[in-house]
């Protein structure tokens, strides 16, 4: 029987998840800026999520790597073949 | 720490300008140490102004007392009362209030103050020996200053030498671990007494009448008026007229009004504060933004602050001077009311990039003083030939117009070498010294001009024959043809924008003379925005300082540059090169920054759209809404039909409050809805009269909404209301408190982010009497069932295909509503119902113990008081109901109004005034309605407008409302909506209080449960005990003496009274009438005349107890004050209570601590939890004085009272438990 925490449990049930969306688009909601980011899994290093981010809310933050701790994320979504896309922004309204 | 000062208050020459401009009668705090110098200085400088005679600043920290020594040096008694202050009112209040020992002393005398400064902040302070409104008075004539508390550990330094400071408005402030940073106070006051240099009463060259009254920054002013005779001699500039130049260092050198000296990136705060009498005044300052709560991360961002008398606030700049993009030059910062702005309520903030360590000089050989680095920070580069840094390098002559900017203007000129030598590495049109851009950013270009062309404002012809605004550049054949009606230019951008903006002058080059204004060659005009990131030097669309005039004669274009970092509200763009000239006529609109990857559409076509002022908008990611602005309009110059001027001014040119109001270019004024049946109750009614011509904001039931309110144009506090709808106070900020009002002066800027929770009609209003009348009214309509002309939002689901005719107008009344067929949209099924029974009737009510009354009050009351009330036994007071979270309170409201008991049988209500007097009969039908529950609009909102039902009831009618108390929303305003004009001013109003689930409410004096009441005490099994008092300030009022005499206030309560002439041209309609506290008013003027000593007018050692309520409490009590205003003027109120504290919003602990609410107009609610109880957090006892801070036209007239604090048991009053 397992000797972890409830909190440990749902940390690595957490990493797990996040690592079997390795290569998927990702939608993020954290608490501190810049709040928001859509881009593809890269990587789960110890309990670091690393996003190829596409999109925040600031473009000068976007098309770099972004390291996010999963303690920080609030609310996620990860778009898998078959399941309601993640939306792809642009600016190309002009 | 003690800290000690020795304060002498003195009388002086004020010289407010280097044109010997001065106030022979100024008042002064002054330190002991610097007395006899500065009345030397003063005395060899008659025509100068000395730098000492400037508000007493002095500072403190966080944690220490202070000790005030006041030596009184004036002709009159005086004190000092501090703001924020913890004192003990006994020895510390600089008042003779209640039954406290007097804390004023007579001339030749001192007392000593002793202050804790708990808490960092401004202490403004002030005196309360002499509140006079005249000339005799003190506060209005310079008597007030702060002291400035610091954070524990600070110091601070001369920003010109870095050696130590006493005293001053300037400082820099440093801590051991904190940034160091500059500090500007920043005073502004207004009405002081102003002599010109032969000692005359300075006139106005253009009108050759008297000119504007002071309105100052620091005991200063710079008015155009004198500038403008400088050109008219030929000295300056003769090619110029004066308004575009007003502000130009190059024409004219420095303005005599502050200069705050800083280095691009410095951090800085200004502490802003109003220590004037009487206006409400807009602080802006441009290219800088700042937290409205600098306390509170998630408080609402600002760049435009309103500021009522005896308040403050403090300004900190994000990011320090120049902002996020580090522009340099000259900030202009004014009160945006623009004939404050014109009679010379501005200054500058100076951004230098050089080192400035006395060797400079500007253009015009004026040296520039050193300015010492802060420590913290890197010092700038020293000036060089090359780069000589600002304002050097600017191609200018000294006694000319300030230069066009390179680059910027189609066909213009290119960079001098010392101009390239400064400017960024890709300078471009519009971004040439400071780079507003961030990487990777969204650009888009607008091409916009700015026309003049008629505009009809109304269905009976009201119009403006010479309006100008703006308009896009593709829509100008449209709006010529008049295809396209002119509406304010509101454009629309995604966050992270670039907006290139080509804007082209085409206004003609004369504004012509008529029966408001004379000529005018306006012959220049911009293009100047709010919030977003500009080079300040090439994109102000102004004309400041040492800076290019950003802007472009007739038939030229210029290229500007903004960013637009990050998500906004809407930001207002205007003309700053003759704003006080023709920005009445229509030159204003705002540009929204919407969430980034948004996408606008017309909302009856569903185009794809970047402008206007109704659209919707998409986002992939939030749930879509309605987006829909509305700009407030004062000084509206307009003729009717036949074109006779409406409102003209005693002349042409004068600021004199001309013309009438409107929004968005529309009024709707009330005389043109009486209906057949000349009943006000349906003026509202689109059955009666139609729908109105100004706006109606159009979506589905259910759907989000963001209201973006501005205001263009002109100089008056106005107070929106929305009927039936809330937001939250500080949009960013989910734990503030809801609202359902907002004062608002021009260039302020709101985002009200809400739902369309139900279908049906909801009135929006600037709901101040005279403006309702004049027509600033209009409708939010939430529609059931699909229409044909507006889409549907892509997220929500398609509404119900129409199954019945939209409504039309059919001349006749609606239906009557039937509240009980429906539940409020927020209701729970099995919510516990609260009953009251409320009836509407007219009695006389005594105001004071002398005999002030108004024979023809109307009340609301419990039918079980009626009786009471009507035999005498009982004199009213305003109705005061409560229910509990999650009740469902049901109101049976019946009229028993009767025709014979109005005064103004005739239909025209002489007094108190409003512009356009017309035949408007009294009604006998009445309603409640109330702000911020839960109800469905169209039975139980109180209000008969648009197509809803009857909601209003006539003599012998019974109405019976639903509210839901779907929050602990604490005070709400409850008021009648049939008739504004002839029920207001005589009391129908009262206040509704939400309070937490399981409270009961106690009579105080005998614990036994009550109904109503305006003092209470709360118990609930959760939360403590608590005293609850119920201030209803109001205004308008319109009362008899004891010998049936009208009383004409302000006029008759002004101490010591003066002359006919004077009284003549004092007054906006809107100051008219008496005023006080739930239905009583201590009026000075009464007491002044059994004992003609000023000092002693709050006394109830001399003068008994005043007719407000006294409030009582023991120390450490449990204390709330339900602060409203129902009432009906558009001046704005301020009130403090002295000696106590509470959170500027009572739901966010995160907001600031304040002894004062500001901006206090029609609907204005507040929870004031006092921080410490009563007695304060050092439960001091003894008699703390409520009261207005307007010097002008409030205390005089009777708006104050008591809050009595006991520390001994008393056998009248128990204890709580």
């Amino acid at each position: 029987m397992s000797q972890q925490s409830i909190n440990q449990l749902h940390d690595e049930g957490l990493i797990e998840h996040f690592t079997m969306g390795k290569g998927y688009r990702v939608f993020i909601l954290t608490p501190s800026y810049p709040f928001m980011f859509i881009g593809e899994i890269k990587d789960v290093r110890d309990d670091i999520v690393d996003i190829w981010v596409e999109t925040t809310h600031f473009s000068q933050l976007e098309n770099r790597l972004w390291h996010i701790h999963i303690d920080n994320i609030e609310v996620f979504y990860i778009e898998r073949e078959g399941e309601p896309e993640i939306p792809r922004l642009s600016e190309d309204y002009y | 720490m003690l800290r000690r000062y020795h304060v002498v208050g003195i009388p002086i020459r004020i010289v407010v300008n280097n044109f010997g401009d001065h106030n022979p009668d100024g008042r002064i705090y002054v330190l002991k140490e610097n007395e006899e110098k500065v009345r030397d200085l003063v005395r060899k400088n008659p025509f100068t102004p000395v730098d000492l005679v400037e508000p007493l600043t002095i500072r403190a920290c966080e944690g220490d007392t202070v000790e005030i020594l006041f030596e009184n040096q004036l002709p009159f008694d005086a004190g000092m009362h501090f703001q924020e202050a913890d004192y003990d009112v006994f020895d510390s209040d600089g008042a003779d209030a209640g039954l406290n020992p007097d804390t004023t002393v007579p001339c030749g005398k001192s007392i000593l103050y002793r202050i804790y400064a708990s808490r960092e902040g401004t202490f403004f302070f002030t005196d309360l020996g002499n509140v006079s409104s005249t000339e005799k008075g003190s506060s209005i004539q310079g008597l007030f200053g702060a002291l400035l508390v610091q954070r524990r550990g600070s110091t601070w330094t001369d920003p010109v030498t870095g050696g130590p400071l006493h005293s001053g408005v300037y400082a820099d402030i440093h801590h051991p671990f904190l940034p160091s940073f500059r500090e500007y106070a920043w005073y502004f006051s207004d009405e002081m007494e102003i002599d010109d240099l032969t000692g005359n009463s300075p006139l106005n060259p253009m009108t050759n009448q008297e000119g504007e009254s002071f309105h100052g920054v620091n005991l200063r002013y710079e008015p155009m008026a004198n500038r403008k005779r400088l050109i008219d001699e030929g000295v300056v500039c003769p090619d110029c007229d004066a308004e575009e130049v007003h502000h130009d260092s190059w024409v004219f050198g420095d303005p005599a009004t502050p200069i705050l000296r800083g280095y691009k990136g410095d951090p800085a705060i200004i502490r802003l504060i109003h220590g004037g009498a009487k206006e409400t005044h807009v602080f802006h300052y441009h290219v800088h933004q700042w937290l409205g709560d600098p306390t509170n991360t998630q408080a609402e961002i600002l760049d435009s602050q309103a500021i009522s008398p005896q308040s403050h606030y403090d300004v900190q700049p994000l990011y320090g001077l120049g902002s996020l993009h580090g522009a340099i030059g000259d900030v202009i910062i004014h009160c945006h009311l623009y004939p404050h702005f014109g009679a010379g309520m501005w200054g500058i903030n100076r951004i230098f990039d050089t080192l400035q360590d006395g060797s400079q000089c500007y253009p015009n050989g004026m040296p520039i003083a050193p300015l010492k680095p802060l420590p913290d920070r890197p010092a700038p580069p020293e000036p060089t030939p090359e780069r000589p840094g600002f304002p050097n390098f600017i191609p200018g002559k000294v006694g000319f117009k300030a230069p066009r900017p390179p680059l910027g203007i189609v066909g213009g000129r290119e960079m001098t070498e010392l101009e390239k030598n400064t400017a960024i590495p890709n300078a471009r049109p519009g971004a040439v010294f400071a780079e507003p851009t961030l990487e990777n950013a969204n650009v888009v270009e607008f091409n916009v001009s700015a026309i003049e062309l008629p505009v009809v404002y109304n269905k009976q012809g009201w119009h403006d024959p010479k309006a100008r605004f703006y308009v896009f550049d593709e829509d100008l054949d449209d709006i010529l043809s008049g295809k396209k009606e002119p509406e304010p230019l509101v454009f629309h951008v995604p966050a992270g924008t670039v907006i290139r903006f080509n804007y082209t002058n085409r206004l003609p080059h004369i504004l012509d003379g008529d029966a408001f204004q004379l000529v005018t060659r306006t012959y220049e005009s911009g293009y100047h925005i709010h919030f977003v990131k500009f080079d300040v030097l090439v994109s102000d669309g102004a004309n400041t300082g040492w800076n290019y005039d950003s802007s472009v004669l007739p038939g030229e274009t210029i290229q500007y540059e903004w960013y637009a970092d990050t998500e906004l509200k809407a930001f207002f763009v205007h003309d700053h090169l003759f704003a006080n000239s023709h920005q009445q006529h229509g030159m204003f609109g705002a540009g929204v920054v919407q969430p980034r990857f948004s996408k606008f559409f017309d909302s009856c076509t569903g185009e794809e759209v970047d402008h206007g002022t109704q659209v919707t908008v998409s986002h992939p990611l939030i749930p879509d809404y309605r987006d829909f602005s509305l700009f407030a309009q004062d000084f509206t110059m307009l003729f009717d039909k036949d074109g006779c001027p409406i409102q003209p001014p005693p002349f042409p040119g004068s600021e004199d409050d001309p013309g009438v109001f409107a929004v968005n270019y529309k009024c709707e004024p009330l005389k043109f809805r009486l209906g057949e049946d000349c009943d006000p109750a349906y003026s509202f009614s689109s059955y009666v009269n139609g729908d109105p011509v100004t706006p109606i904001l159009r979506g589905y039931a259910g759907d989000p909404i963001r209201i973006r309110l501005l205001q263009g144009a002109h100089e008056e506090s106005h107070s929106f209301n929305v009927h039936g709808l809330k937001w939250k106070e500080e949009r960013p900020d989910l734990g503030s408190h809801f609202n359902s009002q907002q004062h608002i002066g021009i260039s302020e800027s709101f985002t009200f982010e809400t739902e369309l929770k139900g279908p049906g009609d909801y009135l929006w209003a600037f709901e101040t009497e005279e403006d309702v009348w004049l027509g600033t009214w209009g409708l939010i309509r939430a529609y059931e069932e699909l229409v044909d002309d507006l889409i549907v939002l892509t997220d929500k689901s398609c509404p119900p295909p129409r199954t019945k005719p939209l409504p039309c107008p059919t001349g006749k009344p609606p239906a009557r509503a039937e509240p009980l067929s429906t539940l409020p949209p927020h209701a729970t099924p099995c919510a516990p119902v609260r009953r009251y029974d409320v009836v509407a009737f007219q009695t006389p009510i005594i105001y004071n113990s002398y005999g002030d009354h108004d024979p023809y009050g109307i009340v609301f009351a419990l039918a079980e008081d009626v009786d009471d009330i009507l035999s005498g036994k009982k004199n009213p007071e305003p109705l005061v109901l409560r229910a509990n979270v999650g009740d469902l309170v049901e109101v049976s409201l019946t009229s028993r109004l009767k025709f014979d008991l109005f005064p103004f049988k005739d239909g025209i209500h002489p007094y108190p005034p409003v512009k356009e007097q017309a035949f408007y009969p009294p009604s006998l039908r009445i309603s409640l309605h109330t702000s911020l529950l839960d109800y469905d609009v169209r039975t139980s909102s109180g209000d008969t407008v648009g197509y809803n039902p009857d909601q209003t009831v006539g003599p012998g009618e019974v109405i019976t409302y639903r509210w839901f108390v779907d929050g602990q929303h604490g005070t709400c305003a409850m008021w009648d909506m049939a008739d504004l004009r002839n029920h207001r001013s005589f009391g129908t109003f009262g206040a509704f209080i939400a309070e937490p689930r399981f409270t009961t409410y106690h009579d105080p004096y005998t614990l036994e449960e009550v109904k109503t009441g305006a003092n209470v005490v709360l118990k609930n099994p959760l939360v403590p005990t608590t005293r609850e008092y119920v201030l209803i300030m109001h205004d308008g009022v319109r009362l008899e003496d004891k010998n049936g005499q009208l009383i004409v206030d302000p006029v008759d309560g002004i101490i010591p009274g003066i002359e006919e002439e004077e009284a003549g041209d004092l007054l906006d309609t809107y100051d008219n009438g008496s005023r006080g506290f739930n239905y009583r008013s201590e009026r000075l003027i009464n007491r002044y005349r059994e004992l003609p000593k000023l000092s002693k007018l709050f006394s109830s050692e001399v003068f008994g107890d005043p007719a407000t309520p006294i409030f009582e409490a023991y120390t450490g009590d449990a204390v709330t004050f339900c602060l409203t205003n129902p009432s009906e003027r558009r001046r704005a109120h301020t009130f403090h209570l002295h000696g106590h504290y509470w959170k500027f919003d009572s739901k966010d602990l995160d907001s600031r601590v304040q002894s004062f609410e500001g901006h206090i107009v029609a609907g204005f609610t507040a929870d004031l939890r006092l921080i410490g109880g009563a007695g304060g957090v050092y439960n001091f006892p003894g008699d703390y004085l409520y009261r207005s801070g307007n010097i002008r036209w409030d205390i005089e007239q009777g708006m104050w009272g008591i809050f009595r604090v006991h520390d001994k048991l008393k056998s009248h009053l128990p204890k709580l438990e």
